[in-house]
């Protein structure tokens, strides 16, 4: 009967240690989510907001906006992402250390929004696997952090202890085995020793 | 006398076709190849100081393909004048002078007009894109421009070499 089992992982999935371990690594992941803030249009200013007092993301332990991507956990993508732009944004992603989140915040960011253009990235999830689309033109900061407790709530199922212990985790660390990309868009998974040649098709 | 009898009048002997457009500014004819020749005069005799855009005009059935449009402002007199001419694409693509040592404020414009047209300002200190990626392959602005243009698994694999062609070479 499946209404007798037990909520959450069951004995058989992962070990009490792993499962615990995993609770508690998941606990400290969720609650300190330091956002990278890439603020590129309007969507900045909604952005700038939420970690205002008045919104106060602090309550869910967001509110350490780092500007150097090393030391953050979440990609908010804030606005229009231009092709000029989406290199930087992609170098963005790539310094970030794992674990690490993105939020697409926006329409723009999220499918290109009105911008229907030769100059503007359809989507961010062209270039970067994402997490939690926020729509809104721009949004409210109620919607961010609508999608930070939605992120929460993710990170929450993830199994990175389960994983390391188990041995098929990648290379990468513990826990990153949590995105497919998405098959029709191209993401070059780039590692540090690895050069494309010049006439490789897509990866992903 | 008004502004386009002026203009002609001080331009001298030859003096280009001119009219005056629709809305009342004047409007100049020219050859491509006598264009910085006109342009010159046009800043020392006739006072207008300032370049207000460079662009162009993509006709595209037509021939010649390409119309260059400057149009300066005089700060002194207070009138406009406007300067076309028609760029024959030669093999290599369409080709213009560049005012930029006149109008120095013109470089910018002339390197928008460069990313969205293709048209290569001969004698322009620093021509590349202003607007869209370096790697780009497409004119925006063309009437051939197919929709977006926009290739990304190109642009992935440029942005993939460039990133590891700068530490090998740092390295070595």
């Amino acid at each position: 009967m499946g209404s007798l089992k037990p909520a959450g992982p069951s004995p058989s999935e992962g070990g009490f240690f792993a499962t615990r371990a995993d609770w508690l690594v998941n606990w400290g992941r969720k609650n300190s989510l330091w956002p990278m803030p890439l603020g590129l249009s309007c969507c900045g200013i909604e952005l700038m907001a939420m970690i205002g007092p008045k919104f106060d993301i602090a309550r869910f332990g967001a509110e350490a906006a780092r500007f150097s991507p090393r030391q953050c956990d979440v990609l908010i993508v804030a606005g229009t992402l231009t092709w000029k732009m989406a290199e930087a944004c992609r170098t963005i992603y790539d310094q970030m250390p794992d674990p690490k989140w993105v939020i697409a915040m926006g329409v723009c960011s999220s499918s290109g929004g009105m911008y229907d253009s030769y100059a503007v990235v359809q989507g961010v999830d062209m270039l970067m696997p994402v997490d939690v689309y926020v729509p809104g033109c721009p949004p409210r900061p109620d919607a961010v952090i609508d999608a930070l407790i939605k992120l929460q709530k993710k990170i929450a199922r993830e199994r990175p202890v389960e994983l390391l212990l188990s041995g098929d985790n990648d290379d990468e660390g513990a826990g990153t085995r949590r995105f497919s990309y998405p098959p029709n868009h191209a993401v070059p998974t780039t590692r540090s020793h690895e050069v494309l040649p010049p006439d490789a098709g897509p990866r992903g | 006398m008004n502004a386009l009898e002026r203009i002609l009048s001080a331009l001298g002997d030859p003096a280009p076709q001119g009219s005056t457009g629709r809305d009342g500014i004047p409007c100049l004819e020219i050859e491509a190849k006598d264009a910085r020749r006109t342009i010159a005069r046009l800043k020392s005799a006739c006072g207008f100081d300032t370049n207000t855009f460079v662009t162009a005009i993509d006709r595209f059935p037509a021939e010649p393909r390409f119309e260059l449009l400057w149009q300066f402002r005089s700060l002194v007199h207070g009138d406009r004048v406007r300067v076309r001419a028609r760029l024959d694409a030669g093999p290599e693509g369409p080709r213009a002078p560049s005012i930029a040592d006149l109008f120095p404020g013109a470089a910018y414009s002339e390197r928008e007009c460069f990313d969205m047209f293709g048209i290569v300002f001969e004698g322009h200190a620093g021509l590349k894109r202003l607007l869209m990626p370096e790697e780009y392959d497409h004119f925006p602005l063309r009437k051939d421009f197919p929709h977006q243009g926009i290739e990304p698994d190109r642009l992935y694999r440029e942005w993939d070499r460039r990133r590891h062609e700068k530490p090998a070479g740092s390295a070595t």
